[in-house]
């Protein structure tokens, strides 16, 4: 069963009518271990492809239950097992071939189970309550289908709250019509938008290969580079939706994964809103400890601010290192590392040229906004080749054009993306700023009633009647 | 344990919802499903009008010879995705200015032989790559070429091979046999497979038709695809995906044998067995021009799945777009025939995606100058000898792949 596809959300959406037949926790959490299983079980009919997936589940509560019972000591040493199982499972390449398993088994969620597992971990021991999670409710949590494959990253306390709440949360009809607006939402963000700017970027590749005159080519990489984000963000945020709908059915609330990543106006920003539970996971479990760890050790308070500077890199560092196994996402990682760490010092050198008030007055003036907008943008943008092309394509791509073409490429960039996203935002208020007493015109439920028909009918018409192949959902490879 | 944000798209105005909205949002729902399919439709009809039909000017169920044009006739067709194209056959019922039967004294006579690409569907007389070539050949060669196109729209090789004899009559210096991949496909089809609609056969008339077929099958959900299929939406819609060189070769490593078998490195049963079958009409017609004393050559025309499979830069594994022309080159030099191999020279072309019409996957004016150009250099490259161009001084040598 393909993720994002029109037969995963009618298992989803019948798990979900199942799971309402009663309002008991038990029946909901058989209803959501069932679904789960049989998920799984959708994935594979042999056995032994779980086996590896089912030793990680295993040494991941193990090590939970010892730490969880006082075995303070042995948190580390859990930490670090889970941790090198993780990478021997994902085959990272700084470990040895030959140790590898080599038969086919189960990585799918893998990275996203990681995280599920290592916070509950860390978090075992600062438990002052010292409330013991069951077995089941640990299978429950990591296995949960709506998270296994892509996330988002739900933090135990969270998902407890909801699938164990004695009166589960409210589902007004209301509620169920805003959720399957948005998995008409995902359908269409999946299928048929990421699909077309997925397509038009492979067109832009197969062009810029070929010995086109340099207009042609440059119009290309322009291509190349400005459309992957937005593919990316349809294919990731278009499941996200669909998952977060189907599991708010279900009356569990999951976190948020997006919050319009490109109005951010600084990498910063940026980061804080794309694959927000990743970053909000690493900043709780990496930045913070770490800078804290640094201030103990270095106490002159000029250190400090280069220290926080040091942490943020690392944060990010680790962000883009764990999207995969090879040295492009070490690269990768460098590169959102070393934007996020140029944004903090450039943020802190123009506190200091200017003063506090007068670089908070700058950092509201709409042309620096928008200028900041579309770095942030052209930043990111870039970047990405490390994150979808492997070292011989990048080389190809830079052989393509001169270091100058390329840089050129790169400003025109920055200067449309500063200019498009301020008129996009500029649209956006607009809309929205047209209301009647219930509130803005656009986001009443007779306009969200016809661009979901709009967008339901256009994704059903090119899935399903012209048999269109959707793009595989990205993340599911980490 | 921390906190972490999960920001709720609970909106406050969907809170409440009247009773009536029940009736009125479904309704919304509804008029815009109607405004936008009727709109979508409009608007297809107007970019993408078609009018007359090539068919028209076609006698289809003739026993005796497959299909053919009715001698000096003319008609019309405007497709879809192409200019509106006169066709005007000449008093032997073939696509060409050139005299039936009669050969100017000194002129060497090019008869191409083969179906609808050659013959110059949805493209201008003057721009195929029958039209094209004569000038080009007869300045390379120093001496008057002239090309009789004897392409029949939809004749495949068994028809070929029953009015053959009507193009030994032309008086050939050299047949050309132009082969395309739906050639193969529809080896074993005397006849079109179906019946081909007239121009007066409208989207309602269709759709009717296929309707009661459906209901008369069982087969409703087939018959609304197809009656889906009829609509200038589906068309249009279909035209500007496949517009996408990347979607159009996806969507062709999707489809079944009998769509890309041609393509695999290892084709099926089915499609080994359409080569046998192919083989047979190979060996009657080129053993016919060898005891007419006629030189025989072929060419393999790469269609669009072609095309995009050539400019791939990684290719999916099972697929190789030269086996079929490499198993055609084998089949016709053991006839005795000549092979052209044009595919090495095609895929250096650039966006060799912009020569075909994207859905009706004919290839365009753009597509027929660029086989002219190919074909042009291979015929004068000293695979015929008596097209050898004067500056050719060897044999011609393979092209990498």
């Amino acid at each position: 069963m393909e993720t994002a596809s029109f037969q995963f959300i009618f298992f989803g959406l019948a798990a979900a009518l199942v799971s309402n037949f009663s309002r008991s926790r038990a029946w909901r959490s058989t209803v959501l271990m069932t679904a789960s299983v049989v998920f799984l079980a959708l994935l594979s009919n042999r056995p032994l492809f779980f086996v590896p997936l089912a030793f990680f589940l295993f040494l991941g509560y193990a090590g939970y239950f010892l730490i969880a019972r006082g075995w303070s000591k042995s948190a580390v040493w859990s930490i670090l097992a889970v941790l090198l199982v993780y990478a021997w499972l994902k085959k990272y390449t700084f470990l040895p071939e030959g140790l590898f398993i080599h038969a086919p088994y189960l990585t799918l969620g893998l990275s996203y189970i990681f995280f599920r597992v290592l916070h509950l971990l860390i978090d075992a021991g600062d438990d002052t309550e010292k409330r013991i999670i069951g077995p089941g409710a640990y299978i429950l949590y990591t296995l949960n289908f709506t998270t296994f494959v892509s996330g988002p990253i739900q933090r135990y306390d969270e998902f407890a709250r909801d699938q164990f709440a004695l009166a589960p949360i409210p589902l007004e009809w209301s509620v169920v019509g805003l959720q399957l607006e948005r998995i008409v939402r995902g359908i269409f963000k999946v299928n048929v938008l990421a699909m077309l700017l997925g397509t038009a970027q492979q067109d832009a590749l197969l062009q810029i290969s070929q010995p086109f005159p340099l207009t042609h080519r440059l119009y290309a990489a322009f291509q190349i580079v400005v459309l992957y984000p937005f593919f990316l963000y349809a294919n990731f945020s278009g499941y996200i939706d669909i998952v977060i709908a189907i599991a708010r059915l279900m009356r569990v609330r999951l976190p948020e994964n997006f919050d319009r990543p490109f109005s951010a106006s600084s990498f910063l920003d940026f980061w804080s809103r794309w694959h927000i539970t990743l970053s909000t996971w690493l900043k709780t479990y990496v930045y913070n400890p770490l800078l804290l760890a640094l201030m103990r050790r270095f106490s002159s308070i000029a250190l400090q601010q280069f220290l926080g500077v040091f942490c943020f890199f690392v944060t990010f560092f680790l962000v883009g290192l764990w999207h995969g196994r090879t040295s492009e996402f070490i690269f990768f990682g460098v590169l959102q590392g070393g934007g996020v760490a140029v944004n903090k010092l450039w943020q802190l050198g123009m506190a200091r040229v200017l003063g506090r008030r007068s670089y908070k007055d700058l950092s509201k003036n709409s042309a620096y906004i928008a200028f900041g907008r579309g770095l942030t943008f052209s930043w990111f943008a870039l970047t990405q080749f490390w994150f979808w092309a492997d070292w011989a394509q990048i080389n190809g791509l830079c052989r393509a054009l001169s270091a100058v073409e390329w840089v050129g490429v790169w400003l025109v960039i920055w200067v449309c993306a500063s200019a498009v996203l301020a008129a996009w935002e500029w649209l956006r208020a607009a809309l929205l700023s047209i209301e009647t007493v219930e509130g803005p015109v656009f986001l009443s439920r007779y306009a969200r009633v016809i661009y979901t028909t709009a967008l339901g009918l256009a994704a059903y018409v090119i899935t399903v009647l012209l048999n269109q192949p959707a793009p595989d959902i990205i993340y599911k490879a980490f | 344990m921390k906190q972490s944000v999960a920001r709720s798209a609970e909106s406050p105005q969907g809170a409440k919802s009247p009773r009536r909205d029940w009736l009125l949002l479904s309704l919304l729902s509804l008029i815009t499903i109607c405004i936008l399919c009727a709109s979508t439709e409009l608007l297809a009809r107007r970019m993408f009008a078609s009018k007359g039909s090539v068919n028209d000017c076609m006698v289809m169920n003739d026993p005796s010879t497959g299909i053919r044009a009715i001698p000096n006739s003319v008609c019309w067709e405007k497709s879809p995705e192409g200019p509106l194209v006169e066709y005007r056959f000449n008093d032997c019922g073939d696509r060409t200015d050139v005299e039936c039967g009669r050969k100017p004294k000194g002129s060497y006579r090019i008869v191409i032989a083969g179906s609808s690409i050659p013959m110059g569907a949805r493209v201008p007389a003057e721009k195929t790559f029958a039209s094209l070539l004569p000038a080009e050949l007869s300045r390379q060669t120093g001496r008057e070429i002239e090309i009789y196109n004897a392409a029949v729209y939809r004749e495949r090789p068994p028809a070929l091979a029953l009015r053959f004899k009507e193009i030994l009559a032309q008086q050939p210096d050299l047949i050309l046999w132009v082969i395309t991949p739906m050639d193969i496909q529809e080896v074993s089809d005397s006849m079109p497979a179906q019946g081909p609609q007239k121009s007066g056969e409208g989207f309602l008339e269709k759709s009717l038709n296929r309707a009661k077929e459906g209901i008369a099958s069982g087969r409703f959900a087939d018959a609304a695809g197809d009656i889906w299929s009829y609509s200038k939406s589906a068309m249009m819609l279909r035209h500007f995906l496949y517009s996408s060189q990347s979607r159009y070769t996806q969507s062709l490593v999707m489809g079944g044998d009998y769509e890309t078998g041609y393509l695999k490195a290892h084709p099926s049963a089915a499609w080994q067995d359409r080569m046998r079958q192919l083989d047979i009409y190979a060996a009657e017609i080129e053993a016919e021009a060898k005891s007419a004393g006629v030189p025989f050559a072929a060419v393999l025309l790469p269609n669009r799945a072609e095309a995009a499979m050539l400019s791939m830069n990684r290719r999916p594994a099972q697929f190789n777009p030269y086996e079929l022309d490499d198993e055609l080159c084998a089949m016709v030099t053991s006839h005795g025939g000549i092979y052209l191999d044009i595919l090495p020279r095609f895929h250096r072309l650039l966006n060799t995606d912009r020569f075909f019409y994207p859905v009706d996957v004919h290839p365009n004016a753009d597509g027929q100058a660029a086989f002219a150009e190919v074909l042009d250099k291979e015929l004068t490259g000293g695979a015929i000898p008596a097209l050898k161009s004067k500056g050719t001084t060897q044999v011609p040598s393979t092209l990498e792949r």
